[in-house]
């Protein structure tokens, strides 16, 4: 290896102030995360429902034409909020979120953490903001090509298959439930693995924390659900609030008895908590020794 | 110019981390020395803009280090101490992702990626997962980062750290390149007074968050002592304590060579005359020049 093999030659062009300076670090972020071991299986298997519901979509508009699949129960495919609901708050469709924020997003800190990386980008013209933004728009986007993205396809398909708008007379707000409740879980799951993997330099740590805590609180509910039969113990479960927050977003009972802005209130408690953690996480970081 | 400030002060809590610091620095390749605590880190914090300090003003290439931080950091360039990577990138795209964050398009960064890779000679093995590089080549992807934009200004922190002989000569030749030849001007914070001492003309020497020393390099060995090599026959206790009375600063070598650090208003008469009354005959008497090592010792006051 010989120094020097090509001369140093200024640059010519113009740094330019980027309107979001934030934007190469979510692209870098995507970009790697299609370089993981089983991640394109596990994007292109959470979207298997999406597939399966938008032919549950075609299957209701020619209903007459699958009578014999459904032996006269029409019920099981009516298109509505609830159908819609279940999609977007449904057990699989929310633990491939979880898989997919293992995957792609327990090394979006924790590897610049152990790498020492923090300071080479704050040595540009990025704000701590600026970073988080960047890197939560890497889970942002995955999220939502699986919410918000099939949420709105469903409704035009919805729309092209029934020929008329009739749906959307009847259900004006839907489009605005898909987005918010989308954005809503989005958001949730973001500050959720940002939390996580602030706090370890492990990335695998980060990956079983993600999953457990996820799956530890369904399990602890389960467990006091099923011995003390009391619908508060709901709160426990992330997934279950997050089901909760889903019936209010799109007018529907919620499964358990109790009140969805409790609900509503533990998420967003963890959400501030950790945006307060994050912020003390990475201005913590030495940026020059 | 390509920094002023001037009374800079800065604590972290109770503890005064710079204390009044003035300093002009000019082009060329500038060094900052001082022993560990001194504020060296700190005053690099606020010339970089991630600290405003507590008092004082200051520009770093006419940009307010108070008010302009991030245009500071888009024309500044920052080489870390300590070995900094994105894990599962060659070195082409984490390059060009620093290029990018800095203000250059992603073509013209890809571009310019290559070409600074080259240049500091990791052009075979660009393409190289980074976690399989060496500490060398490591080094050397820092310095790519840190020149993909082309910095007006470089700040190098430790730059020779880890690094073999080989590897480190080689790096401190291209940082002789750039500062003299590529019209970069650079800041280097290092230990080594050697790596300093080959490279840079100019020195900022901290000690407890004062300024000890400042200037070139050549006026500094001549303004503030003269060193000579002085060898005696016999004993020369006596001879040592008259010129240490003199106000000369004397050490005394394993094979008997004594360096003698005589003061600017000192008459170098008075030291012969010193070895006539105590019948010490010199057998040995050459000017030497002095070390950075004796100029850091000297200013930070220890031995």
């Amino acid at each position: 290896m010989t120094i020097r093999e090509k001369g140093y030659a200024h640059w010519d062009g113009q740094l330019r102030e980027r309107r979001f300076p934030w934007a190469p670090i979510t692209w870098l972020g995507i970009r790697l995360a299609f370089k993981k071991k089983y991640f394109k299986f596990i994007i292109f298997s959470s979207l298997v429902p999406a597939v399966v519901f938008l032919v549950g979509i075609y299957i209701s508009e020619r209903i007459e034409d699958f009578q014999y699949m459904f032996k006269g129960n029409k019920q099981i495919l009516e298109v509505n909020p609830a159908y819609f609901k279940t999609y977007l708050s449904g057990d699989f469709l929310l633990f491939m979120m979880v898989m997919i924020m293992v995957v792609s997003g327990a090394g979006l800190i924790s590897d610049d953490l152990k790498h020492n990386s923090l300071q080479l980008y704050f040595a540009r013209p990025l704000s701590k903001s600026g970073y988080l933004l960047g890197k939560a728009n890497v889970i942002v986007f995955f999220l939502l090509l699986l919410t918000l993205v099939p949420g709105l396809v469903f409704i035009i398909f919805k729309l092209l298959f029934a020929g008329d708008f009739r749906f959307l007379a009847s259900y004006p707000w839907l489009p605005l439930s898909v987005i918010g409740y989308s954005l809503f879980v989005t958001g949730f799951f973001c500050s959720y693995t940002l939390l996580f993997s602030s706090l370890s330099k492990n990335r695998r740590y980060v990956s079983i924390l993600i999953f457990a805590v996820y799956l530890f609180s369904d399990i602890l509910f389960g467990f006091f659900y099923e011995n003390y039969k009391n619908p508060a113990f709901a709160l426990l479960s992330l997934k279950a609030n997050l089901q909760q927050v889903g019936s209010w977003f799109f007018r529907l009972k919620p499964a358990y008895a109790v009140p969805w802005y409790w609900s509503l209130l533990i998420l967003l408690a963890f959400g501030i908590a950790a945006s307060i953690v994050l912020n003390r996480k990475v201005r913590g970081v030495e940026v020059v020794r | 110019m390509i920094a002023e400030i001037s009374d800079l002060q800065f604590s972290y809590g109770p503890i005064k981390a710079l204390d009044g610091i003035s300093l002009n620095l000019t082009e060329g390749a500038v060094g900052l020395l001082g022993p560990n605590g001194a504020g060296k880190s700190t005053l690099l914090r606020i010339l970089l803009g991630f600290l405003a300090p507590q008092h004082g003003r200051g520009r770093v290439l006419g940009f307010d280090i108070r008010l302009e931080q991030a245009r500071i950091r888009r024309h500044v360039g920052y080489m870390p101490e300590d070995d900094c990577l994105i894990p599962g990138m060659d070195a082409v795209t984490f390059t060009a992702h620093f290029g990018e964050l800095s203000g250059m398009p992603r073509q013209e960064a890809m571009k310019r990626a290559h070409d600074v890779l080259f240049y500091v000679g990791l052009g075979e093995s660009r393409y190289r997962f980074l976690e399989t590089y060496s500490a060398g080549m490591k080094q050397r992807l820092k310095l790519a980062q840190a020149i993909v934009h082309d910095p007006k200004l470089l700040f190098l922190d430790e730059p020779t750290s880890n690094l073999d002989p080989q590897g480190r000569r080689e790096i401190l030749e291209l940082i002789q390149d750039i500062s003299s030849k590529k019209d970069i001007q650079v800041l280097i914070c290092s230990h080594i007074l050697s790596d300093i001492e080959s490279v840079c003309s100019e020195v900022v020497i901290l000690n407890k968050g004062r300024l000890a020393a400042q200037g070139k390099l050549s006026e500094l060995r001549e303004l503030q002592y003269r060193l000579y090599e002085i060898r005696i026959k016999g004993e020369g206790e006596g001879f040592t304590a008259k010129i240490k009375a003199l106000g000369c600063r004397v050490e005394e070598t394993e094979d008997k060579l004594l360096k003698v650090y005589v003061p600017t208003e000192t008459d170098i008469r008075e030291i012969f005359r010193a070895a006539e009354e105590e019948k010490s005959q010199v057998r040995h008497f050459v000017r030497s020049r002095t070390s950075l090592e004796d100029l850091f010792a000297r200013a930070v006051g220890v031995d």
